[in-house]
């Protein structure tokens, strides 16, 4: 993975970009409005480096590296971009963070530069004209990248988790479609088991999956994590009653849920032995990719999680979260590349280049090519649409990070499943868990 | 020795070990071939899982209804020529090796001078200096990685192969160090003795009498330390940021899982191949590491 950008791979990432921008569906007319960009002096002799989470598909990369290749190219400063593992970026930043030294940019997940708010720079300034010129920031995009009044990140897009399934076996089992509320959910789950076609969504400690189900399974019975105020409150009627909900579900799954990582619905529902979970694009697309197992993908189809009881899809996509630290010494450079990056001419064709994976923080990219091309990833444009988030229902605080760290919502959903817990005492226990720490703040 | 004398000796060797009375081929094959059979399964399984799986297709990792987990039907190449050419593979390999060769020698150097000058010289407080290189050991790099790589920052080192061949030996030497205390232990101390006598320095001494002696210990020392480095991820991990300066075990996981997609093939084809070398390096000095760990010098 070479990262300083040479002639010959600015040539091949520039096809990249116009590939990505012309090829298939043609590069939509995204709206925007009059706004004034902030005055960012670039310095002389400006260098940056930024680091963020590897591609999930290569397009994504190329068209990475050639946004920021222009960027360079336009200014006359030199831009370096490296890649690292999703589960590694949180070390990463630590250790840049705690040493002051290291990458000028670090895009990272979720709420993570709350985590370094005092280490990174206020970037109100970019946000608020980049809100003005694309309709505003979308909900996941407030929570993530605000801290009180003011933006110490600019959030890039999110990955949603709806439910995949097989089209064929939910014929089979009597359903067109899964259902919107509860009962229903759980008679197609049941469905499924009888003709020997089960469900399967993850109770082990798994970032994405996991969490995605675990917080589902809860804020759909209206619990939350935290009240308004931030204090903990996964200890209520509402958690138990989720709890209960997911005695009898467990039933319905294939077995092994318990163990299962991010990876393993991937496999289960590759191999056929799984026909509805909860997933990004990504194992669309895999599957879609494979000859062998194109024609799963073909009678796929991706849907929403049941509501339950809200109005509104329980789920926080994955969102990637760029920072810029305060031991740079180019901050107006660092500053000037991410609001470029997030420009129509570099973000539509970037977008457009993962194919759905990532969701736009700004409303006005709905208008993208990118939700077009494949009616069944129209699922996930609105993932940044949902007022929900990870320590959700509370301020974003360094509690609510380290409690999804920690599992606790996770594992209190599986003490049920596996017969561990009854619903009340796991809720007491994941109250338990969480009060650490909330406590800290 | 004669050819004469050398020939029954071979016989000897070759002929079928006597068995004693309380023993029977009943009880060995219970007491001892099952348990053997039973720790090389243990030991080689990864091994083969992994060889399984960089020469599988796709299709067949997933579908354990179909395709036996265990075999291949249909194998392929693929796997391993995206590792090798389509990835930084080789230059990662390299820089690993480079890594952990110079991080070994310098913590050979040092444990060696450490261990001898505990050992031998016995200068007031030695056993307590041991006592500390121990408890050095004992702090796990978990917690160590955040101030030693705030030393990196400051030394510059950030992001170069010299913040591991650097950092390696804080948890090599210590490892060492005890490795060669034990081993100098058991060299008699009338050898030395003796060369004092004859009017050696203590430097001769080290060099001519004790290391020579002291080689199954090195290299066995060598060979932990080589692996240890070979496979260390928290620090190759936090203090190397540069794809190109990655090394393997950080490397294959950044380049070859994507997101919640896992290249299983070519991820065990990595692991495969990165593992060869430190078996190579083992294979030859299997000898020496088993002298070591049983005491070559007898009084």
């Amino acid at each position: 993975m070479a990262n300083l950008i040479t002639r010959r791979e600015t040539i091949a990432a520039a096809g990249a970009v116009a590939a990505a921008a012309t090829g298939g569906a043609a590069q939509a007319q995204i709206a925007t409005q009059p706004a004034t960009a902030p005055n960012l002096p670039i310095e002389r002799g400006a260098t940056l480096r930024m680091l963020r989470p590897v591609r999930f598909v290569q397009p994504d990369e190329d068209v990475w590296r050639a946004n920021c290749q222009r960027f360079a190219q336009a200014n006359g400063i030199e831009v370096r971009v490296d890649f690292v593992g999703w589960e590694d970026i949180t070390q990463q930043t630590a250790v840049t963070a705690n040493t002051g030294a290291g990458p000028d940019i670090i895009v990272g997940f979720d709420a993570g530069p709350h985590l370094f708010a005092e280490k990174i720079h206020d970037l109100t300034d970019v946000a608020t004209y980049l809100g003005q010129k694309y309709g505003g920031w979308r909900p996941l995009a407030n929570a993530y990248g605000r801290r009180g009044d003011r933006w110490i990140s600019l959030p890039f897009g999110a990955s949603g988790g709806p439910a995949i399934w097989r089209t064929s076996t939910l014929r089979e089992a009597g359903f067109e479609s899964v259902p919107d509320d509860h009962a229903g959910f759980l008679r197609l789950c049941q469905a499924l088991k009888r003709i020997n076609k089960p469900a399967g969504f993850a109770l082990g400690n798994a970032v994405g999956d996991g969490n995605a189900f675990a917080n589902w399974l809860v804020w759909s019975f209206g619990g939350s994590l935290t009240d308004e105020q931030g204090a903990v409150s996964i200890n209520s009627p509402q958690t138990v009653a989720a709890l209960n909900y997911l005695r009898e579900l467990y039933q319905t799954f294939v077995p092994g849920t318990l163990a299962w990582g991010d990876i393993s619905n991937n496999r289960a529902y590759a191999a056929g032995e799984c026909h509805l979970t909860q997933n990004g694009v990504s194992l669309y697309f895999s599957m879609l990719n494979d000859p062998a197992l194109r024609h799963i993908a073909e009678d796929t189809q991706m849907t929403p999680m049941p509501k339950g009881t809200l109005n509104a899809v329980p789920n926080a996509g994955l969102t990637l979260n760029a920072m810029v630290f305060r031991h740079s010494r180019f901050p107006n450079a660092a500053k000037a590349l991410l609001t470029f990056l997030m420009e129509t001419e570099q973000y539509d064709p970037w977008l457009q280049a993962n194919i759905g994976y990532w969701s736009q923080p700004l409303n006005a990219y709905a208008a993208s090519a990118t939700w077009t091309k494949d009616p069944k990833i129209s699922v996930f444009r609105d993932t940044m649409n949902n007022p929900f988030w990870n320590g959700y229902k509370g301020p974003i605080v360094e509690g609510s990070v380290a409690a999804t760290a920690d599992y606790v919502m996770v594992q209190m959903c599986a003490a049920v499943a596996s017969g561990q817990a009854t619903p009340q005492a796991a809720a007491a226990e994941a109250e338990r868990r969480a009060q650490r720490y909330f406590r800290r703040r | 020795m004669t050819d004469a004398a050398a020939a029954p000796q071979s016989n000897t060797a070759t002929a079928a070990p006597e068995m004693l009375s309380w023993d029977s081929k009943s009880r060995r094959v219970v007491m001892l071939y099952v348990p053997l059979a039973c720790f090389l399964l243990i030991l080689l399984f990864p091994f083969y899982w992994m060889t399984v799986t960089a020469f599988k297709p796709n299709a067949e990792l997933y579908d354990y209804a179909t395709h036996n987990p265990f075999w291949i039907t249909s194998p392929t190449l693929d796997h391993i020529r995206h590792l090798l050419f389509n990835t930084s593979y080789p230059h990662w390999l390299w820089t690993t090796m480079l890594v952990s060769i110079a991080a070994t020698f310098l913590s050979l150097l040092s444990s060696t001078l450490a261990a001898y000058a505990i050992q031998r010289l016995r200068f007031r407080g030695s056993q307590y200096v041991g006592l500390a290189i121990y408890l050095a050991y004992l702090v796990p790099p978990s917690i160590l990685f955040i101030p030693l790589a705030t030393m990196v920052v400051r030394l510059g080192l950030f992001d170069t192969p010299f913040a591991l061949i650097l950092t390696y030996p804080t948890f090599l030497v210590p490892f060492c160090t005890w490795l060669l205390i034990g081993y100098f232990k058991s060299i008699p101390y009338e050898l030395e003795e003796c060369a004092l006598i004859d009017g050696a320095s203590r430097l001769q001494i080290l060099r001519q009498i004790t290391l020579p002696l002291a080689i199954p210990g090195l290299i066995s020392a060598g060979i932990f330390s080589f692996t240890l480095s070979w496979n260390e991820f928290i620090y190759a991990l936090a203090f190397i940021q540069s794809s190109e300066n990655k090394t393997v075990p950080v490397a294959i996981l950044t380049e070859l899982v994507t997101g919640d997609v896992y290249q299983w093939g070519a991820l065990m084809a990595g692991s495969l191949l990165g593992s060869l070398p430190v078996a190579i390096f083992y294979s030859f000095f299997v000898d020496y590491y088993v002298s070591s760990l049983t005491g070559a010098v007898k009084e």
